[in-house]
């Protein structure tokens, strides 16, 4: 077949038999098949820069407590609405804010 | 992982098939299942110091002599010897089986002078610019003289001093002194070391000292915590004439009676009408945590006194017992009552503890809860790891098995949580925290995905155990959960007498399959067994 793995046996000869080793004399027309974003609602800002955060799990943990115990408490009612079936730790124990 | 036991067979493997991403560190780990140190020399012939540990990159062996004044250091290599015969039958000879074949003595440095022992329980290694750090202390006296600043009821040493030494050659670098001061010496507790930060906890004055190991060799300052919380907190409060001692200021007209009068009833404070630095971060994060779980006005002032006044004079006595970076910028510091006692912290029960988490640089206590707190009891569950800090530097001391990175160690904790009561549980494994730093042994013979072993007979922490004469059993978790090794302490036959105490301790190299175990009577001489992979 002329190509650089040479005459090496193969289980069936007639494997790769369609296979036409690219040539640098004669470019392949084909390109491959690219994706293009329909929609720019997911493109990142333009000055974004993603660094790993400083703070270790542990102590975000602590900061993100300290941070609900210290917002003065609403009232009762607003937190009903998540208070069913929910027995893992949830993430984040807020909702929307203040409208 | 592997799909065969064989060690050849797992090098043919290993070739062909990459581990999955992550995981390059536990794979070549798994070949420790191979390597066991499995013979064992008993009651090896070897110098009479107390052996302290091998420092984490196994380096060094560090010993202390047995009148607590030098510090001997060795290097551990492999015992090598050659055989005349033509057919060597593979033992030991006698002349092989001495301790000098698997240490090298480097040096002798005298770190105590005159009446100072050095403390054998404190030791820490700094890996990056192999620096160890070692205390002297003179002999503690019971019933101080109270002054000035200084918490009654804690005892008070003369004199400590912690040395920099750097370990290759055995040069001191630099020295600290305390003086009249009395920090919690045995086993790492009163120290933390953090990447090159050490903290040293003064529990006589209440203050936590940080200090920078320099690659230079120098112990610089960077703050002290406790009276004043910023660098410019003293030369503020001194520039200002509320802050002058109680007999001057009784001369000046003040309304402040009721400070004063405070003051005088309590011996703790008699020279400061403000209370320290920390405590007034700590009171003022009480207060505000209490004010805002109510919305309500009335309700918040019924809130606050019933749990912030009433227990005002409670939370002004509480002291700092313990401090443990968890990362550059923050503390995790235990308060507890002056009564609690500072070196026993079994009975958690009577003697209500606190931690708080302090930021250092914006001087701000971030949480604090009380030891019996579900919420702090879920972090440390999810993220025992974190309370660990370790630096990057450490290869070996990322892979030290826990709750948080081993499911068996995950099944264990689960098996005790069921037994017991849930506050009980939570209170006992809170008792940990704040944790010693490099008090547990980085080899991996303790991972518990290699082995399973009796956690009551030897552990990763090293402390002092009851000793048995069964030895003590590694057997693989992994199919076919096979023993793989012996540990047995003492000598050979056994001894003698069956009744006297023994102790035992372990000292397991990082990362070659060598380990010494030292068994102790109160009577005779410690004997020590080296075990290793023939």
């Amino acid at each position: 077949m002329g190509s650089i793995l040479g005459d090496l046996p193969s289980f069936d000869p007639h494997n790769f038999s369609h296979f036409r080793p690219s040539d640098p004399s004669n470019p392949s027309k084909m390109t491959p098949t690219t994706y293009h974003p329909t929609h720019s609602r997911t493109i990142p800002p333009p000055d974004q820069v993603i660094t790993t955060e400083a703070k270790n799990i542990l102590i975000r943990n602590f900061y993100r407590r300290a941070e609900e115990k210290m917002r003065p408490k609403r009232a009762a009612s607003e937190f009903l609405t998540q208070e069913s079936g929910c027995k893992q730790p949830r993430a984040s124990m807020t909702t929307s804010d203040t409208p | 992982m592997f799909r065969s036991s064989n060690v050849a067979a797992r090098i043919f493997e290993r070739q062909i098939r990459t581990p999955a991403p992550g995981t390059s560190v536990h794979c070549a780990r798994l070949f420790y299942e191979n390597l066991v140190p499995s013979h064992t020399i008993y009651d090896v012939e070897c110098p009479d110091h107390s052996f302290r540990k091998f420092t984490e990159d196994g380096h060094y062996l560090i010993s202390f002599s047995r009148n607590n004044q030098d510090l001997i250091v060795y290097r551990p290599r492999w015992p090598s010897f050659c055989c005349k015969e033509d057919n060597c039958i593979h033992d030991l000879p006698q002349k092989a089986k001495r301790f000098e074949s698997f240490f090298t003595e480097l040096y002798t440095v005298s770190l105590a002078s005159n009446n100072e022992l050095i403390c054998k329980d404190m030791f820490l290694y700094s890996e990056s610019n192999q620096f160890g750090v070692f205390v002297t202390s003179t002999a503690p006296l019971h019933d101080a003289p109270s002054s000035g600043e200084a918490v009654p009821g804690i005892p008070s040493i003369d004199k400590i001093t912690f040395h920099l030494l750097r370990l290759r050659d055995g040069d001191t670098l630099d020295k600290k002194v305390f003086h009249n001061d009395f920090i919690n010496l045995t086993h790492n507790m009163g120290v933390f070391l953090y990447d090159d930060l050490l903290a040293i906890v003064s529990l006589r004055f209440q203050t936590i000292h940080i200090l920078q190991i320099r690659d230079s060799g120098n112990l610089v300052d960077v703050r002290a915590i406790g009276t004043f919380c910023r660098e410019d907190d003293e030369l503020f409060l001194n520039s200002n004439a509320q802050y002058m001692p109680v007999s001057d200021q009784s001369q000046l007209n003040h309304s402040e009676n009721d400070v004063e009068t405070r003051a005088h009833q309590n011996p703790l404070y008699q020279n400061n009408t403000l209370l320290s630095g920390i405590k007034q971060r700590l009171l003022s994060f009480v207060f505000r945590e209490i004010w805002n779980e109510e919305s309500d006005d009335a309700l918040r002032i019924q809130s606050l006194k019933k749990k912030f006044y009433f227990h005002f004079q409670d939370y002004v006595d509480l002291i700092i017992w313990k401090v443990q970076f968890l990362d550059r910028h923050h503390l995790l510091i235990k308060f507890g009552s002056v009564d609690g006692g500072i070196l026993v912290s079994r009975n958690a029960d009577q003697h209500p503890a606190f931690f708080a988490v302090y930021n250092m640089e914006t001087t701000e206590i971030v949480a604090f809860y009380q030891n019996s707190a579900e919420e702090l009891y879920l972090f440390f569950e999810m993220f025992c790891d974190h309370f660990h800090p370790q630096s990057r530097s450490s290869l070996h001391m990322n892979f030290i098995s826990s709750h948080s990175n081993n499911i068996y160690a995950f099944e264990q904790l689960r098996g005790i949580k069921k037994k017991a009561i849930f506050t009980q549980f939570v209170k006992k494994m809170l008792g940990s925290l704040p944790f010693s730093c490099q008090s547990r042994s980085p080899s991996p013979y303790f991972d518990q995905s290699l082995f399973r072993y009796d956690e009551k007979l030897i552990s990763a922490t090293d402390r002092h155990r009851q000793s048995t004469d069964h030895p003590i059993k590694f057997i693989t978790r992994r199919q076919p959960y096979t023993l793989k090794f012996k540990i047995k302490t003492g000598p050979e036959a056994g001894s003698a007498d069956s009744r006297t105490k023994k102790i035992s301790s372990f000292l397991f190299h990082p990362f070659l399959p060598l380990a010494l175990s030292i068994q102790q009577t109160v009577f005779s001489q410690p004997s020590i067994n080296i075990h290793f992979r023939k």
